[in-house]
């Protein structure tokens, strides 16, 4: 059992690097989708297993969700904006991918040294796919600040959505499921938000490159 | 009655998107703001007698203490005083077609989804829950900061919806540690249960705690303005409508500080002192103050420069709970209640100076006074006390701070503190003087006198809050702060 | 001390197994272009006649390109003893380790761009440029990957390797070998001259890389080159098939039978291994040379993660 966990959180963190270095937006979204699915199949596993021993089955409901809205609903949406948008091709990264790759492997290591400190420490037994799934939150941060586009931001939110949720799986068997309920809704909402303004952002600037947005300072 | 606090914001938002008429829009507006302000009211009277006010029918879902019940007053009353401020402000706006009938109904449903989604935040138990709320907040007020849809306000709706999110997910992986560094002591129904952390927080896991209050720091710390990750702060505050600007600066700002001092609680009570909690608190608040200083000094829109002593006044709000002693705990609390109020007026009366005016520049304000005797008033005397005048509340709070930094022997701490305060200083009087002396601009399009008559009133009510505090402290007050001040420093 | 039995049965079996992985890879290609292909030996019958015809060397030459094919051919030879093709034999090798097979490639690779600079054609020039470009770029994953390999096995000696591999039950499913197999498997095509980054199979001057530097050889030298690129080749795939598909643990007799049962459990996987590399090899194209930084930099993520879940797992 633990080797599937092993390889799957290798998995998304894998996918979080492909993400990373590729160059178009059907890419990006297409590369989320998949890291969602692993995602959900990691909450499938955790669910089931969870379901047979202690007979709770809120995992697996949230293993329902993430399919319904990471897989299926989210990447529709974006694929939706993106074609809202007009299309143009732009250089949508400021370095070159191999430097952006190396930079991201810096991250691993970075939370590797981070996380693995804590045990040594107290004794305490903390579980070392967190170092994986810390490090897609890192990696979905410097996607963030590596890309342009708006679109892009936006998948570097989910993708760091996607991080902290893995997160919560390992090192805690989830969040209460209340909590995980709202932070899907708060989650839903923010990407249409970001949608709509995509939308309205490449009415009023002509572009959805942010590096437009840089009236207001001071 | 604390259920009221939850139920009458939404029953406003559903009223809103029902009624068609705009009279009786402003009307539900400011009948939902009085009712949650005397349920605020009843439920800070339960909270004197009993301490903690909980119902059974949640579970230990609701919860409200006196540190909970100081900001809900804040938010609560402010929520009310906008409320009638923006009668005034959007008929204003309506007068000049600024905007459509449409946009006033969006306005009054998506404050009150914000109305709730801070009431929510400050009367849970569960730290979850409470990160949600939060993270509802910034999504509640994304279409508000972009309300005017020119390109400004999209580039400022942009970045603040971007960064807070970005910024309070780093929140969560936080609030992810400690229910890690609980597991073993608190049982999986009551997980993130802030009083059953707090009780049992000897037990829990002190490094991993440690690492969770980090990323906790950094991500509220992102939502209350704190330098380095501030940016967005002025943006927003500047482009949004003035009444949400004084909600954002007043109440916000404050919601996202009450969460990092819950936790803040937890891990000094674990760590059995403040020593790293308070390094890195002092280490963002003396940045914040000083990044702060830096802008004011050469600021030239003067909703940006209240923005940047909201960032300022945040900085010194969390040195406060850095220091952590009993006295800068409740010079903290103090600061955090005169700050709201006296920031909220100075935005209000913005709002009506950028509605006469028609623009952001200092440098085209001229001759203030004449043009609106008490907005002008209120801007002027709102300035003098945000830079630390006597006699006015500011004052009280930062010579409580002043003196908790000296007893606490940080001297050098103090000096640097008090040099950028008079940094702050003279940054905001050039600023008046600017603004409050000279004629008016001859132009015939702008017409002398107050228009916006609620919005006059309410700068008065503000006027005498921020006066009256200056010089007299009711019991009340004292003994919620007091009480507050307990149960944060422990025992 | 040398095992003398480990050095003859190696040199006979690398030497002859060689241009088979060719001819599989070559007729798996055909075949699934629906073509017949040439015979699987057909290496070997073009080595035989190679070796007979007699050698045309240039005038404008220095002595380097006289002796590079001896250097290339032993370099590879000797680096391939590194690899035993079974473990059944003891072949403890005190003299050297996986790093020190890397680089005498490396030392090989190094007089074949000579060689190519040497003869002072345009091609040669074109083709020891991009060799030294793409091997450049692909070292650093080729050390990262062996040394994660020698981390879980506490050593850098391939036959301490392959014995450690055996007690590991089912590696392909662990993460810290599942990747770094992937990442060696790109590291053997890009390493070996195969399709995404280079194709064996045209003279096409534009794109050929390892094809361009023995352009000027002829007869014997020839042969040499060829013979040291497939026992080259050979060497990865052994690497592959040993460390991350062991199967000596399976056999339970000893002496003479178990060395020639281990032997031909080796041949089948050599051709698993070689279909694999035709498949991957059918499936895509070949790549850009300014494209491939991107494939040696998914060969480095592969096996920098495999070698920071050493770590992370620690299992």
């Amino acid at each position: 059992m633990e080797f599937f966990f092993d390889l799957l959180s290798v998995l998304v963190l894998l996918s979080s690097f492909v993400l990373v270095s590729n160059k178009k937006i059907t890419a990006y979204i297409k590369t989320f989708q998949i890291q969602s699915a692993l995602i959900a199949l990691i909450a499938g596993i955790m669910g089931w297993s969870i379901a047979v021993n202690e007979d709770k089955y809120d995992i697996l409901i949230i293993c329902v969700i993430i399919i319904a809205l990471k897989v299926i609903f989210i990447p529709h949406l974006l694929y939706k904006t993106y074609g809202n948008i007009e299309y143009r091709v732009e250089k949508d990264f400021f370095m070159n991918i191999p430097i952006i790759v190396l930079i991201c492997c810096g991250l691993v290591v970075f939370s590797y040294f981070s996380v693995s400190n804590i045990g040594s420490l107290t004794g305490f037994h903390i579980n070392h796919q967190v170092v994986n799934s810390l490090s897609v939150v890192l990696i979905g941060f410097f996607f963030m600040i590596s890309r342009k586009k708006a679109i892009g931001q936006i998948i570097g939110y989910l993708v760091i959505e996607n991080g902290i949720f893995v997160t919560a799986m390992f090192s805690t068997n989830g969040m209460p499921f209340i909590v995980d309920i709202g932070i899907f809704i708060d989650m839903i909402t923010a990407v249409m938000i970001m949608g709509i303004m995509v939308t309205r952002i490449n009415k009023k600037f002509e572009s959805i490159n942010i590096d437009k947005l840089s009236k207001l300072k001071g | 009655m604390g259920l009221v606090l939850w139920i009458a914001p939404i029953i406003a938002v559903m009223l809103s998107r029902v009624v068609n008429n705009i009279k009786s829009l402003h009307i539900i507006s400011i009948c939902t703001s009085f009712i949650m302000l005397l349920a605020a009211g009843i439920t800070t009277k339960s909270v004197m007698l009993y301490e903690t006010l909980t119902y059974k029918i949640f579970g230990d879902a609701f919860f409200i203490d006196a540190v909970s019940i100081i900001v809900l007053d804040i938010v609560i009353i402010i929520g009310f005083l906008v409320s009638i401020y923006s009668v005034g402000y959007l008929n204003e706006k309506l007068r000049h077609n600024l905007i459509k009938y449409k946009k006033i109904k969006f306005y009054y449903s998506m404050m009150y989804i914000f109305m709730f989604s801070m009431v929510l935040a400050l009367t849970v138990n569960n730290i979850g829950i409470m990160w949600v709320a939060i993270e509802a907040t910034t999504l509640a007020t994304a279409f508000l900061v972009g309300f005017n849809n020119d390109e400004n306000a999209l580039e400022a709706a942009w970045k603040y919806v971007i960064i807070c999110s970005v910024g309070i997910a780093m929140a969560l992986v936080g609030i992810i540690f400690l229910h890690l560094a609980s597991i073993n002591v608190v049982s999986n129904e009551n997980a993130l249960q802030w009083n059953l952390l707090y009780d049992n927080a000897k037990d829990l896991n002190g490094s991993v705690l440690r690492l969770s209050f980090i990323f906790i720091l950094i991500g509220f710390g992102t939502k209350a303005g704190l330098a380095p990750m501030h940016t967005w702060l002025p943006d927003a505050h500047s482009q949004a409508p003035s009444p949400i600007s004084a909600l954002l600066s007043g109440a916000l700002l404050n919601s996202a500080m009450y969460a990092t001092i819950r936790i803040l609680a937890i891990v000094n009570k674990n760590l059995n002192d403040s020593a790293f909690t308070g390094r890195l608190m002092i280490a963002f608040g003396i940045l914040s103050i000083a990044a702060a200083a830096v802008f004011i000094m050469t600021q030239k829109d003067y909703k940006r420069l209240l923005a940047y002593s909201s960032i300022e006044h945040m900085g010194i709000i969390t040195l406060a709970f850095g220091i952590f002693t009993p006295l800068s705990i409740f010079a903290g609390f103090l600061h955090m209640i005169n700050h709201s109020f006296t920031k909220t007026m100075l935005f209000l009366a913005s709002g009506n100076i950028l509605q006469k005016y028609n623009t952001r520049r200092i440098s085209k304000v001229r001759g203030l006074l004449k043009m609106l005797p008490i907005s002008g008033a209120a801007f002027l005397i709102g300035l003098l006390a945000i830079s630390g005048t006597p006699p006015f509340s500011i004052f009280v709070s930062e010579i409580n701070m002043f003196l908790s930094i000296f007893s606490a022997k940080y001297y050098v701490l103090g000096g640097v503190f008090i040099l950028l305060l008079a940094f702050i200083f003279v940054g905001i009087v050039i600023t008046l003087f600017k603004v409050f002396f000279g004629e008016p601009a001859i132009d015939s399009n702008i017409r002398r006198g107050e228009t916006n008559k609620p919005g006059a009133a309410v700068l008065i009510v503000l006027l005498i809050i921020i006066s009256v505090t200056g010089l007299y402290m009711p019991k009340l007050l004292k003994n919620l702060i007091t009480s507050a001040q307990m149960i944060i420093i422990g025992g | 001390m040398v095992n003398v039995e480990y050095l003859i049965v190696q040199i006979i079996v690398v030497i002859m197994a060689a241009p088979l992985v060719n001819g599989i890879i070559k007729k798996t290609k055909a075949l699934s272009q629906k073509r017949k292909g040439a015979p699987v030996l057909q290496l070997y019958y073009d080595l035989f006649k190679l070796f007979k015809k007699s050698t045309v060397v240039s005038d404008t030459t220095s002595w380097i390109f006289k002796a590079a094919p001896y250097i290339v051919f032993t370099a590879s030879l000797v680096a391939s003893l590194l690899v035993p093709v079974t473990t059944m034999i003891d072949s403890v090798w005190y003299a050297g380790d996986l790093i020190l097979m890397v680089y005498l490639f490396a030392l090989g690779r190094f007089f074949m761009m000579l060689a190519g600079l040497d003869a002072a054609s345009t091609f040669g020039g074109m083709g020891s440029s991009r060799e030294a470009m793409i091997s450049s770029l692909i070292e650093p994953s080729i050390l990262v990957t062996l040394m994660t390999v020698g981390l879980t096995a506490k050593s850098t000696s391939s036959y301490q390797i392959m014995e450690f591999m055996k007690g590991v039950d089912a590696p392909l499913i662990r993460p810290v070998y599942l990747l770094t197999f992937i990442a060696l498997l790109i590291i053997t095509i890009a390493e070996t001259a195969r399709i995404p980054v280079d194709d064996p199979s045209t003279h096409l001057e534009l794109t050929m890389v390892h094809e361009a530097m023995l352009l000027e050889y002829s007869g014997r030298s020839l042969a040499l080159m060829e013979l040291g690129a497939s026992i080259k080749q050979l060497t990865f795939i052994t690497l592959l098939a040993n460390i991350f598909i062991p199967h000596d643990q399976f056999i339970f007799i000893s002496g003479a039978g178990a060395v020639l049962i281990s032997i031909l459990i080796y041949l089948i996987k050599v051709i698993f291994v070689s279909i694999l590399i035709a498949v991957a090899e059918v499936s895509t194209v070949k790549l850009r040379l300014f494209s491939i930084p991107n494939l040696a930099a998914l060969a480095f993520i592969l096996s920098f993660i495999g070698f920071m879940q050493h770590f992370v797992l620690g299992r």
